[in-house]
Parts: C-alpha cells; structure tokens; sequence
C-alpha cells in the first residue's frame, strides 16, 4: 500500500503547489510593484512577467486544446450539437454551475449519456457458493446496480466486453514478464558476468531506436502464429507482449536497483546471510516501488498495444484499443459517445501511467534516461 | 579426516571458474533468450519468406517435407521479390514520402520541443513548474487515442476541430485526408503533438544545467537575446538535442499508427510510409513474400538508426 500513500501524498503535493503558486504570484508581483513605484524599475520590467506568463498560458492551453475539445464533445450528450454548424462553444452544453446550488445536481447541468453508453448496465452476477463438508450452497442473486436503460440509454457498448479482454491479456502478460525481469535486472545491477554490457546495451538500443523492429517483424509473427493455430488466443498475444517488454523492463529496474546502497547488503553479508536471503529481505523489499513501475508498464503495454492485436485478435476477443479502432469506422456512433469512449480508456491509463513516471524519478536520481 | 582433506575435497566439487564466475548470466538468460525467440526467430523467418512467393493461398497449406512444414506451398524463387521491389514505383514513392516525413516532422518536432521548453524555462514566466507538469500530459495517452482523436479533428466534417477553426476565418469546410500534401500536413501536426514532451524533457534538463551566472555575464557585456542564444543556450543543449533527434527521427521512420488510422496511407497510397507498405502489401493485397522484403528493407534501415544512434550518443551512458 506504499505506492497508494505515496500517491495520495503526491495529489496533496500537487494541490497545495496551485495556491502556493498562486500566493508566491502574488508576492513577488508586489514586491516588482513596490520596485516600481520607488523608480527602481521601469514600465517594461514590471510587466514583461504578466505579459510572458500570460503568454506561456496561452501556449500551454492551445497544445491541451485538443483533450479539452475531446471532453467537450464527450459531455454534449447524443452529440447532435456538434454536427451542426453552430460553432465554438468554451463549456457543454447546458453547463450551468448554478444548478449545483439551486437544485443540487452535481454535475452541473452536463449531459452524461454518452458516458452512460460507454459504461452500460453494471450487474453483479449471482454467485453460487458451496459451503464446504455439507450439501448446502448459498446462491446469490444477481444485482443491477446500474441500469443504463433507465438513463434512456438503449443498446450500451461493449466496453466491459473489451475492458475484460484486455484484463485478461494484460494479467498474464505482466505475471510471465516479471517472473524473467527480476532475475536478469538482479544481475545486471549486482553481478558481473560474461556479456553483461553486451545485454544490457543490446536492451537499451532496442527500447531507444527499435520500437518499430517488433512491426516490422509482424508478418513473420502473424505466419508462426498462424501455422501453430494460435491467430485469436489471447495468450498466445500476452506471451508476445511480456517477451516485446523485456528490454526496457529490465533496463528501468536494474536502474532503480543500482540506486540501492551497497552498504545494506554488505552488512547483511558480513553477518553470515546467504545470497537468496539478501535477496529475499533486503534487494527486493527495497526495490518495491521500482517493482510497482514496472508492473504498471509492463501492464500497461498489454492494455494498449493496438497493432498486433488488430492483426491477430477476431471481434470476439477485441481488446480495449482495437474496440475504439473499431468504433471509428461506424458512421453510425455519434462523436460524442465516440469521445465518451476514447475518455474512459485514456483517462485512467494517463494518471497511472503519470504516477509511475513521478514515483519513478522521486524515487530516485534516474540517471541515463535521457541519454 | 584431517581439515586440510576437507578442503581438498570441497574444491574437488566447486564449478569450474569459468562458470562460478559468470553464474549470473542464468539470470539473464531466460529473459534474454525469452526477448529474442520473438525478434530473432521471426527475423529469420522473414528472411526466409522474402525469398518465396508466399501468398495467402499457399502459405498455410500444408506441403510434405521440412519446406512444406515451415513454407507451405510457397515456392522458392530467389531475389524475385527484391527485383521487383526494384521496379515497383510504389517502392521509390514510400521511400521518398517516408523520408521526407522524416525530415519535415523531425525539423517540426524540435522546433516545437525547444520553443516550449525555452518559454517554460524562462525567468519571466511564473507558475513553469505547474506548466510543465500539464503540458507533458500527451505521453501518457495511448497513442490509440491520441491519433483517433487527431483523426477526428482533422475530420471533413464540420464539426471538426480543424475546419471549425477554418469557419472562424471564413473558410469553407476542407477534406483533409483526400489531398496528399494535406493529408501528410497533418501527419506532421499529429506527429509533432506526439513526440514533442519527450523533446520538452530532455530540452528543460539540459536548459537547467546553465548557470543563470552565465546569461547574466552575457546580458552585462551587452549581447542581445539572439546572441546569448547562439552563445549562451546553444552550446549547452545541442548534444541532448541532437542526441534526441536521432531518436525521434528513428521514431518517425517507424511511425505506422497515424498513416494506417487515418486514411491507410492514402490517398491512392501516396503517404504510405515503409512500415505500412510492408504491412499493406502482406496483410491487404496477400502478398507476403514482398511484403516480407519491404520490412527487411525497413529492419536495415532501423540497424543503421541504431548504429549511428550508438556511435553518435550517450547510449552507453545507460549501461555502466
């Protein structure tokens, strides 16, 4: 649970940033003022900062405008607005911030149907249960906690469909990858052995220059999987996805381990504890929040990956990617459930996917990263 | 029994040293070997493919002998496939777009990485830490949707982001993906939106690493912003920058999403960059055997990417 408190410690981090930036603003323009009033500075440098942080504003907001438009259109309901011509509007339709006052609706007024569609009806299926040494069995019955219908919302998407897809591919990709990355980067980092450059050069040239050699070589793979009848198995993708994360996987963790003083494990040494328990109790246990990384990009790589899987995987077994592929080309989905639908898939990776990035370098000093 | 025997006895059974001292490579090994069943072994295959006429209809059919096993029905016929490569205008039109591509998205890349990351540094700014954080956001979308959504911007229709924003100006609706110079336009907006936070971080680190002294000295001895660029700015980031051109020219050689997504290379396969070509080749028209000597074409290309990207940069700074 380290990596949840480390998050939550990061969001209060990043709250607090925004008003303390705002008062730290507030107090150096004071200061420029009071500069200025004495005649230490002039016109030009009291407000070149407002007009350049403005400015920077105004760059920062147009590079996010595309995400920001996509939300937009993902909160205008069916989406029939936006096929019109009426032009440019800054907020969703119907957005009134007073409606959170006047009748307590917390979402402002906003239409959620397309999210509603994404989502559809979230049923608890009914489970039986076997009580054991005797005959009964306990039998549950199935709760809807969400019936998108009721929202008006008539034939939802096969989100849940492909998100389950795409769990059971990524499930076993992470478990066979981790199973070969934490061996190799404990050796990398700790040992030295014959080729041990060679490897880990090799490794890092690939994730740096090579992301396309995977593509490249989908032809072969697509024949090898299709001569062993594999087209369609979700595992047979997950087993390609853990091998294709091996490099960079390895490279990152070894990286995090070489920031692990050797001072620990030759303490340990020194009182007599054999290689696998400083392993067990002082290399892994310390390198936790690197392991968590690399979890969550090892995961993430089988939730994305779109081009194998589009290649390999028949519509039953779509994974999240391939099913907003999917979606594209229907004339029939109105944008807004489109953007709905490209929203709930993207938003959740790109907070993870920040996280694991910030707890990486707050965790230690990454060096070669960049280079 | 006498110690000295004791210990006679336990060298007797130590491993050879050549083995005790490399035993860590078993660690290395199986992920090693697990990594290159799928990069050697398909590269292998398809370079055997690259000699046949392998097609969808005899690839898969099954054929008596080891050929047969591992070819089908496909027949050898030699450097058939790379002749015709040779001959094929669609070839020298990929290529040549594919570089061009290169070329324009790298110069747009960098300009805009090092644009932003130079305003983002800047001491008159305030709140660039917050900036900062918000304006890398694009890594991590998945590329799926940051390139579905592009597509829809750059949508004919008119609610699209891009002619909405024409319709501001008064311009009529324009169908982007139909023409060619404007259908690899926005292959270069979507690349350059793609890559250009790797461009800011590497660009924001190195701006970091000049002493603020030295911009101060400049400005005293009188030198203008564009000569405390040239001197000052400059000689600190071209290395990084250069280093991360190599990378994201090597990026944009391989770039397959944003083509394949937004109108398949089109039109009329005018912007069919290499890796879609390969992959149209074998997947749309079945013709394997060729389509396996263009990725080859590609691979050989992506080493000499590796090799300059090893000689030229801090790659080995990575592996001590």
């Amino acid at each position: 649970m380290s990596l949840l408190s480390a998050i939550a410690a990061q969001i209060r981090d990043d709250l607090k940033a925004i008003p303390e930036a705002v008062a730290d603003w507030y107090h150096k323009s004071r200061y420029k003022l009071d500069l200025y009033r004495r005649g230490k500075i002039g016109f030009p440098q009291l407000v070149a900062p407002v007009v350049s942080s403005l400015g920077a504003l105004v760059l920062v907001a147009g590079l996010m405008f595309p995400v920001y438009w996509i939300a937009l259109a993902a909160l205008s309901g069916e989406g029939a607005s936006l096929y019109s011509s009426s032009g440019f509007r800054v907020v969703p339709d119907g957005f009134n911030p007073l409606l959170l006052v006047t009748e307590g609706d917390l979402w402002m007024g906003m239409d959620l149907s397309a999210f509603v569609w994404v989502i559809g009806d979230v049923v608890i299926p009914s489970l039986r249960v076997s009580i054991p040494f005797t005959d009964l069995s306990v039998v549950t019955s199935e709760t809807t906690l969400f019936r998108a219908a009721d929202y008006g919302v008539e034939n939802p998407s096969d989100f849940t469909t492909y998100a389950w897809n795409s769990l059971t591919v990524a499930i076993p990709t992470v478990i066979m990858a981790m199973i070969v990355i934490v061996p190799a980067s404990y050796a990398l980092s700790r040992r030295e052995f014959l080729m041990r450059k060679k490897v880990l050069y090799g490794y890092i040239l690939f994730t740096q220059v090579g992301g396309g050699l995977g593509l490249a070589m989908l032809i072969a793979v697509f024949a090898i999987f299709a001569g062993l009848d594999l087209t369609n198995s979700k595992f047979a993708l997950a087993v390609y996805y853990a091998a294709m994360a091996v490099p960079f996987n390895t490279w990152l963790l070894k990286t995090f381990m070489d920031s692990i003083p050797p001072s620990y494990e030759e303490a340990a040494v020194m009182d007599g504890a054999p290689p696998w328990r400083v392993v067990w109790e002082i290399i892994l246990p310390l390198s936790k929040a690197g392991l968590a990384a690399v979890f969550i990009f090892v995961f993430l790589a089988g939730w994305m990956e779109f081009i194998v899987a589009q290649t390999v995987l028949r519509p039953e077994n779509y994974t999240l990617p391939v099913g907003l592929f999917a979606l594209i080309d229907e004339y029939s989905v109105p944008w807004a459930r489109f953007s709905a639908f490209a929203l709930t898939f993207a938003a959740p990776v790109m907070f993870v996917y920040l996280f694991a990035q910030r707890y990486i370098e707050s965790g230690l000093s990454f060096g070669g990263m960049e280079g | 029994m006498a110690t000295t025997d004791v210990a006679q006895h336990v060298r007797e059974y130590e491993l050879p040293r050549w083995l005790s001292d490399n035993l860590a490579l078993f660690l290395v090994l199986p992920g090693l070997f697990f990594f290159l069943s799928f990069v050697a072994i398909p590269l292998v295959y398809l370079i055997g493919l690259s000699f046949t006429d392998a097609a969808l209809s005899t690839m898969f059919q099954d054929a008596p002998g080891l050929w047969g096993t591992v070819f089908g029905e496909a027949d050898f016929v030699g450097f058939a496939n790379y002749a015709e490569l040779l001959s094929d205008s669609q070839f020298y039109r990929s290529f040549g777009i594919t570089w061009l591509f290169v070329a324009t998205s790298v110069v747009g890349k960098v300009l805009l990485g090092v644009g932003i990351a130079m305003v983002l540094t800047h001491h008159w700014v305030r709140g660039k830490r917050l900036m900062r954080a918000l304006v890398i956001l694009p890594m991590g979308l998945p590329n799926i949707f940051t390139i579905t959504i592009w597509r829809g911007a750059f949508s004919s229709a008119q609610f699209g982001l891009a002619n909405q924003l024409l319709a501001f100006f008064g311009i009529g609706p324009i169908a982007w993906f139909s023409d060619r110079w404007l259908a690899f336009f926005t292959y270069n907006v979507t690349e350059m939106w793609l890559a250009y936070p790797f461009l800011v971080i590497i660009t924001v680190s190195a701006l970091q690493n000049v002493p603020t002294e030295l911009h101060e000295a400049a400005k005293v001895d009188g030198a203008g912003f564009l000569s405390r660029f040239q001197h000052v700015t400059m000689p600190a980031i071209k290395r990084p920058v250069m280093f991360a051109s190599i990378l994201t020219a090597a990026a944009s050689f391989q770039q397959f999403l944003i083509p394949f997504i937004f109108n398949r290379g089109g039109p009329a396969r005018a912007n069919e960059l290499v890796l879609l070509y390969g992959y149209r080749e074998a997947f749309e028209f079945r013709e394997f055997g060729e389509g396996s000597a263009i990725m080859l074409t590609a691979v050989a290309i992506i080493g000499l990417f590796m090799i300059v990207a090893a000689t030229k940069g801090d790659l080995a700074e990575g592996a001590h």
